[in-house]
This record gives structure tokens, sequence and C-alpha cells, in this order.
């Protein structure tokens, strides 16, 4: 790594651990002074401590983790409190999520019995931070600019750029949207979600050509766009197509196993990362119930990836039935090999039914079948292989492995507490797990103190993996106090055992401040 | 003349008596009666008008309820209009019906009211002028001791003599929403309209305030008939920063109802909150912010209504089950390929040299040599490739399937295929054209630009 980007790291590190303690410490002390529009700064710091042991016994990971994310935001910043009154915001989320239980050798690119490329121990990550104009022009435009969240059809998506939204009068609405796709935030929970990535997104820069033989090269920015008609103030129906287009422009590596190799092939023209079409409807009548349709078309797989439906009755005020299909096809990023491997989707067919037994008390019950699919039927294959009959896979044939699935959720609330019993299973030729957990909270002197109990039992057998079926019992002791509104402290204690790990400890503090003028 | 005025004042010294006598002897029926016991005398029968919308706490017809009602609903949203305390008998069929008085008479004040916080019943000095009664300075009340109906008894439940001026005090909480009274009455949108058939009913109670689904009737109209009817959830409901709904309420939590866009939170919500959200992210960001969903989603710490148990442990057969669910929050070629490389579960990294380790997946023979058996690697990757991808990485793919050119085994013919094993689909040769255009470089990972595989797509 060179110097200059050890510095950058240094500075973008201190930077990321400054903001966090300054608004920390800001944010409860800080002046309050009356303002129109409205202010809000809410932070939240979580220490916690576990390990996670190799199956194979060692490696052990030790993970010591300081997590921090930060949200400020100011509302209202036009001050019309009107209903219909144009509005503007700003927002942002950041993250740091430190691990100080890593070996300063797996970060060394000199240690390559230990090295872990791409691993960091106090990544910062800016999630979101935009502008927010909402009913301008009467209600007709509305727009973000910054780094943003997109979600519908095609998924949980983010990027850097801004978005143009026109409500028409004639029950449509048209997005725009343009920039970058958001890339190398933190391989938890940054973007794009929902969809595999297939190639590693990280960031690379700094590191020499023979330091990442298995990833791509650095990360250059992507562009993205997108377009969407959607419906809007049709009482019985919500509509909404979608098309997203993102392109590649990093310089890849395009011979993996360049080391054989005198010279390591790169690619580095304009090219697809991900394009794709969706469309998803919901019909609704609120005395019956509701239709819902989903599809995704990948345009360079050139496959309809997702493709789901439901069908919703409410029954009465009480209880809602229904019933699910999806359809899911994993596709990755357009570098990715993956794309061009034989795979099929999984289907679920899932009956669902839900019902307010009393006032206090909800159930909701689900049970139906996930299919896995592969093209040829692997015992047919078999037995033509054992007679020496075949001469390739016959394709014509599917092979469909089966599981069977249900869940039942319980809630019990009263004002100051609750109780959830949650069970679910799965089970079929690849095994099982089934189990459920009981949760338990109260809150006591006004909420000024709470609780938290939850006790689990699982069992699982998986029939790829000898040897590594368990039952394991666990319990989460936790408590809290709250000593200012919207305030807290807390800690929990979880204790995991079975026959795999024996005992397993996690301790987990929390606390929690936000405060707004 | 005087025997007719002896009568009346008789009966009037008579009623009175028994009115205190009834107020002061309450026998346990009386007692018994909702709303404390009010009788018009000791050998009367117990007043059982005024106290529940009919009688005895009959159940409404559906029809006389308010539009939007619905016959299994316990009334409208306790979140939004808080727990009443109604103290005052009222028969409002009486007064609509046979004494022909409109709604306006006693509520004037709602034609001209425009926050839901006004108080809208009529004063006190209403109801004397057919009560007889002086309610001027409430803390010298005056009845009306020579009517039934000008006795304090008579309206103020669980009234006695011996309270003197003091009557319990009527609790009608401010309803958690933005309503304009005058806009409605101006575009002459009746009372029955969002009240029901309250001049059927006696008492009016929590039950006789209107549904959001009787309010939809006009405001979720389509766009020409709706007029001024807004349609957004604001136009109603209270907000907090950033125009989202305040869901806090009363120390409740405003939850969607089961009948709105099938978005009940009901105890499964977590499952199915994607299919909604991605379905109309728009409806979700009525209450929700990215705060909302960034406050499970943001890997700060493992929610365990998702991550139960043992996670650790219990998270392979998880993802081989559904994995769509994992790649909803990780990141697989860097989440899981990251830790696994650390944990020495994957064929690349660190401890990817397993030898002397075992293996992760059954026996080679049976897992990766050919010829392909049932147990063979290939079926589990078409049955579920994501699970694949969260270990592996091209390089360990490539290494089998790439062609000889880029450094595979290229046992095929021509050194075009690794191992004889085409990893491609069915009917990969008509979509190989626009793939390669699109984008090359998966191509050009297993073949080389000369290869003919390759020259055949483009």
């Amino acid at each position: 790594m060179g110097g200059e980007s050890v510095v950058k790291a240094v500075v973008r590190r201190t930077l990321g651990i400054l903001a966090a303690l300054v608004a920390t410490l800001w944010s409860p002390l800080g002046p309050r002074t009356a303002f129109a529009s409205h202010t809000e700064v809410d932070t939240t710091l979580d220490a916690q401590s576990y390990v996670a042991p190799s199956p194979y016994g060692n490696p052990v990971v030790r993970r010591r983790r300081f997590t921090h994310t930060l949200g400020l935001g100011y509302f209202d910043i036009l001050d019309d409190q009107t209903a219909s009154g144009p509005q503007l915001s700003l927002v942002a989320r950041m993250r740091l999520d430190a691990d100080f239980g890593q070996s300063s050798a797996e970060r060394s690119p000199n240690r390559l019995d230990r090295y872990s490329p791409g691993l960091e121990e106090a990544p910062f990550d800016l999630m979101y931070a935009y502008v927010d104009a909402r009913r301008y022009a009467g209600g007709w435009l509305g727009g973000r600019l910054g780094r943003q969240y997109q979600s519908d059809v095609l998924g949980w998506w983010s990027f850097d750029g801004a978005l143009l939204r026109i409500t028409t009068p004639a029950y449509l609405r048209l997005e725009g949207y343009g920039g970058f796709e958001q890339r190398g935030g933190l391989p938890l929970a940054s973007t794009p979600r929902f969809s595999g990535d297939g190639v590693y997104r990280g960031e690379r820069e700094g590191l020499d050509v023979n330091q990442w033989p298995s990833y791509l090269d650095e990360s250059r920015l992507a562009p993205a766009y997108g377009v969407a008609v959607e419906s809007h103030s049709v009482d019985w129906m919500h509509a909404r197509v979608s098309y997203r287009q993102v392109i590649n422009r990093d310089r890849v590596l395009a011979t993996t196993l360049f080391d054989t190799q005198a010279d390591p092939e790169m690619v580095d023209e304009d090219r697809v990362s991900t394009e794709r079409v969706g469309a998803s409807v919901i019909l609704m009548e609120p005395d019956l119930g509701s239709v819902t349709g989903r599809a995704v078309y990948d345009l360079y797989n050139q496959v309809l990836s997702e493709h789901a439906a439901g069908l919703s009755w409410n029954l009465n005020e009480r209880v809602t039935l229904s019933l699910e299909y999806d359809y899911f096809m994993p596709t990755f990023d357009g570098d990715s090999i993956f794309n061009w491997f034989t795979h099929r989707g999984m289907t679920t067919w899932l009956g669902r039914g839900s019902w307010r037994l009393a006032r206090r008390v909800d159930l909701s019950t689900s049970a139906g079948v996930r299919q896995f699919h592969s093209e040829g039927d692997p015992d047919e294959h078999a037995e033509q292989l054992a007679q020496s009959t075949a001469t390739d896979l016959n394709r014509s044939q599917t092979g469909t492995v089966t599981d069977v699935l249900g869940s039942a959720a319980l809630r019990y609330g009263w004002g100051p507490g609750s109780v959830l019993v949650n069970g679910r299973g799965e089970g079929g030729g690849s095994g099982h797990s089934l189990g459920g957990d009981v949760t338990a909270r109260q809150r006591f002197a006004g909420g000024y103190f709470d609780t938290l109990a939850i006790v689990s039992l699982y069992d699982w057998h998986n029939a790829l993996r000898a040897g590594r079926d368990a039952t394991s019992f666990g319990y989460v002791l936790g408590g809290g106090i709250s000593p200012a509104e919207q305030t807290r402290l807390g800690v929990e204690w979880e204790h995991d055992m079975n026959r795999l790990v024996g005992q397993r400890f996690r301790v987990l503090g929390t606390v929690t401040v936000r405060t707004s003028r | 003349m005087m025997t007719r005025l002896s009568n009346t004042a008789l009966l009037a010294v008579t009623c009175a008596l028994a009115l205190v006598l009834g107020v002061w002897w309450s026998p346990a029926w009386a007692r018994n009666t909702p709303g404390g016991g009010q009788t018009s005398g000791p050998d009367a029968p117990p007043v059982v008008h005024g106290l529940a919308p009919l009688p005895g706490g009959t159940r409404v017809p559906l029809g006389d309820r308010p539009p939007g009602a619905r016959k299994s609903e316990g009334g409208p949203s306790s979140v939004i209009f808080p727990q009443q305390k109604l103290t005052i008998r009222h028969n409002h069929r009486l007064h609509v019906k046979q004494l022909g008085m409109a709604c306006l008479e006693c509520h004037r004040r709602a034609a001209t009211s425009r926050r839901s916080s006004d108080r809208l019943l009529p004063s006190p000095a209403t109801c004397d002028r057919c009560h007889g009664t002086r309610h001027g300075n409430l803390v010298a009340v005056q009845p009306d001791a020579t009517k039934l109906i000008g006795q304090c008894g008579y309206c103020h439940r669980g009234y006695r003599p011996e309270n003197g001026n003091r009557v319990a005090r009527t609790l009608l909480p401010r309803p958690h929403l933005r309503f304009n009274h005058a806009v409605h009455h101006d575009r002459n949108i009746r009372c029955a309209q969002c009240h029901g058939m309250v001049d059927n009913l006696e008492l009016a109670t929590l039950d006789q305030l209107p549904r959001m689904r009787g309010c939809l009737r006009c405001h979720g109209m389509a766009l020409p008939a709706r007029g001024r009817a807004h349609k957004e959830c604001t136009t109603c409901h209270l907000t907090q920063r950033g125009a989202l709904l305040d869901t806090e309420l009363g120390g409740k939590h405003l939850l969607p109802p089961r009948w709105l866009r099938d978005a009940a939170h009901d105890a499964d919500w977590g499952e199915r909150h994607r299919k909604v959200a991605g379905n109309d992210s728009a409806f979700c960001s009525n209450c929700h912010s990215e705060k909302s969903c960034s406050d499970c989603h943001d890997g700060r710490v493992r929610p365990r209504k998702v991550h139960s148990n043992d996670w650790l442990s219990l998270h392979p057969i998880a993802a081989r089950q559904s994995n769509p669910r994992c790649s909803s929050c990780h990141h697989q070629q860097s989440f899981c390929v990251g830790c696994h490389q650390r944990t020495g579960v994957a064929l690349s990294g660190p401890y990817g040299n397993f030898t002397d380790r075992g293996r992760f997946h059954p026996p080679k023979s049976v897992w990766t040599d050919p010829p392909r058996s049932a147990g063979h690697h290939g079926w589990e990757a078409e049955r579920n490739l994501a699970a694949c991808v969260s270990c592996h990485v091209e390089r360990d793919c490539v290494r089998c399937h790439a062609t000889a050119a880029r450094g595979g085994p290229g046992a095929g013919p021509g050194g075009g295929f690794g191992q004889r094993t085409s990893p491609h689909p069915a009917g990969f040769r008509s979509r190989c054209r626009i793939a390669l255009r699109k984008n090359a470089r998966p191509c050009l990972v297993c073949h080389d630009p000369a290869d003919p595989n390759l020259g055949a797509c483009q």
C-alpha cells in the first residue's frame, strides 16, 4: 500500500471517529434554541464482544466490535406547515464499524498466511445524505439530490446523484434518476442489496496487483440511470414499471488464473453491470382483499429472474387469508462469470393466515413448499451413467428438490410490554431447521426501565455436511434505562449452547441518544 | 281552580319528594343500572335511555353506524380517538326525531370549527334553554326543581344531591388527527356522512366517530371526483419531522389497518414487509424514513428476530434453504466470503490449503470428480448458486471450468472445454451474442479471444 493511501486511510478513519464523538457529545449537551424548522440528531453506539471459531476449531476469529451510527436531519426547512405545501429536508446517516478484535496480520499483505484482502479495522461509511424536495410547483414536482436509496421491484439499491419526480394530474407519476451506483460501502448492508454481487466491489485502491489475485481491480465510478412510471391517486390499484441500467467502467482483470501466464489480460471498456426492467402491481378492494403481482426481467442475462403473485382475502376485520407464489433466480453483476453458470431459481408456494384473536393478541401462520430446480434430473442421470447409456446430460428433464416450510407467530401486547412466540421450520432433501423463540419485553416506571428476555430452541441437520447437525438452546437477558426522552443505555447478555460450540457468549452494550429541536 | 292548583302543587311536591328519596335511597337494581342508576323515582323503572347508543346496550345496526364501519370491528381506531369518559346522559333520537332539533342547534360550533381539538359539545347554556337549568355560573348551577328534566341527576350520570354543585367530569381527549369541520360543512357534507345515523341513536359514543374507510369514500376517489378532498395521508394524520406521519400517539403506536394495501403489521410482518415495500415503497414512506430501514439493516447489531439462537452455527442451513433473504443485507463476495476466508471455510484465502483439515463438502469422488453422480456439486450449484457464491470466488470455479488457454484443464475438444464440462445452461448459444456485446469480461475469464466457441457468439 502506498504512503499516500495510508495517509488517506488514517485521515478518513480519524475524521469518522471524530465526527462520531463530536456528534455524541454535542447532541445531548448542545444549546437549545427554538427554530421554526426542525433539526434532529440521533446516534447509537454499540460495543459487543464474541468469538467466531472456525468449524475446524481454528482459526478463532475474535470480534470486539464498536459500531456507531450517526443520523442528522434538518426538516421542514421552508417552514410551510400546510399539509400540501412544498417541503424541503436534508438528511444524512453515517456509520463506523470498527472491529478491534482483528489481528494486524489479517490486514498485512506481507502475511499471506493470514492476509484477508479488503479487511479494514474501522471502515467509515456514508449510508445516505441527500436533500429532499417535495410538492413543488403545486405538488407536481419533487426530487432528491445526493446519496440516496431507491426501493422498488428492482430491489433496494442506492446511488449518488439526482432524482426528479413529476406527478401529473393524469394518475401517473414519472420518475427519472441518474448518477453513480454506490459502491465500496461496508460489506454488510451497503449496496446493492437484494441482488447477488458475484464480484468483489470493495475498495482496492493502493493494493498492488499481486495482492488481490482473486479480485477485480480498483473501483471506478459506475454510471447509473433509471426511469419509472407509476400510478398515483387511484384508490383501487397501484402499479409501477421501472427500468435501470448500471455501467461498469473499472479496469478489471479478465484472467483470474493469470499467475500461469505472462501478462494478465485486462478489460477496461464500458460494459453493462446490471440492466433490468420490472413491474409490480397491487389491486385492492378493502372489503375483499388484494391481488399482487411482480416480475423482473434481466436484460443482460435475458431471463425472467423474478416473478411473484399473491392473493389476499380479508375474511373480516380480524382474519386475512392469503396465498403467495414466488420465483427467484439469482443474477449477478455483469462482470461475474456466475451469471453464465447453469442455475435455476427457487419457487415458493405459501399459504398464510393472520388472525387478530383479541384486541391485544394476534396470530400469523404460514405453510408451504419451496422447490429447487436443476437442469437435468440428478437421479435419472446417475442411473444412466451406471448403465453406461449416458453420453451427455439430458437437459430436457428437470430435477426438483422440495422443502416443506412453515411458521407461526403469536403476539400478545399490552401497554408497556409484549410477548412474542415465534416458531419456524423448513425441511426436505437438503436437511432441516426447526425451532422457535419466546421473546418478552417489559417497561417499568413509565418507561424508565426496560427489560428483555429471550429463550430459544433450535434443531438442524445439514444433509451436505455430516456431523454438523445439532440441537441448540440459547437465552438472552437484557435491560436498559432511559434517563431522558429518546435516550437509552442498555446491556444484553446472550448465551447459546450446543454440541458444536459448547458454550457461546456475547455481551452487548448500547447507548442511544436522539435529540431534536 | 284552587282544587286544580292544589292538585298540581301536590303532584309537584310528591314528584320532588320522590326524586329526593329516589336519589337518597338507591336500591340495588338502580345501582346496577349503567351510568350510576338514574331513576325517576323509587318506584319508577330505571332510566335506560340516553346511557348508550341504544337502550340496554343493544347492538347498533350496521346501517346506523358511521360509513366504513364493519360488523366485526371494535370501533374506530383507539390510537386516533383515545378512550372517552362520558358522564352525560343524552338521547339524540329524542332531540332530533321527537323534538325536531337539527344537529347544529346544539353543536353550533361544528359549522365553523377548523381544528380537531375544538370542543364541539353544546355549552351548558344551550341546554338551559329547554331544560330550565341555569349553568351561567358553573360553581353555582341552579337546577329547575319543578321539572324532572331540570334536575342535575337527569343528565349528569352518577349525580347525588349531596354532591352539591359537583358533577363527574366528561373526558373527551382531543383526537390525534387534523380535521376541519368548517370545510366539510361548507361543502354540504352532512353530519351523517361521517358520523352515521346518530338521529336513530341515543347516546353518541366513540362508535359514532368516523372510520378511515369512510373518509376514503371521498378522499380516496379518483382525481376529478375527489375535488379538494386531498388524498395524502397528511391531510388528516398528524405529522412529525419531514412530513412523516406521527405514529407514536398518546403512548400507543399507529399501525395500518388490515384492509389497507395488505400492510397490516402482524406478528410476521418482519417476514412480509419486503414484498409490500417492493410493490410500493412510497406507501411505506408515509410513516417511515430510511432510518426505519437502516435501524435493522445496518448491521449494527444482529437482529434476533431474523437471526435467532446460535446463528453462527445455524446460518449454513438457512443460507441453503432461503438464500435470497441473505442478500437483503449481506454482500456475498465481501461480507460472506471475507468471513469465510478468515475462518478457513473457503477454497481461496489464507487457509485455502485445507488438505490436513478435512473437507467442507462431501468427498471429492462424489462432489467434484467425473462422472457426474447424483451428489455432484453441479446439481447443488444449479439449485442454489447464490449459496456457492457466498463462499467461492470466480477463481475457484475457473480452475476447472476454464479452457486451457485461460489456465484451466482444457481437456475438451480442441482444448475448448474445461474437464469436458461446459457450465453453461441449455439455450446459452441463443443468449451469448447479446451477453458478449453487453459485457465481454465474463466470457474472457474462461475463453481466449481466439477461441472458436467465443467466435460463434460474435
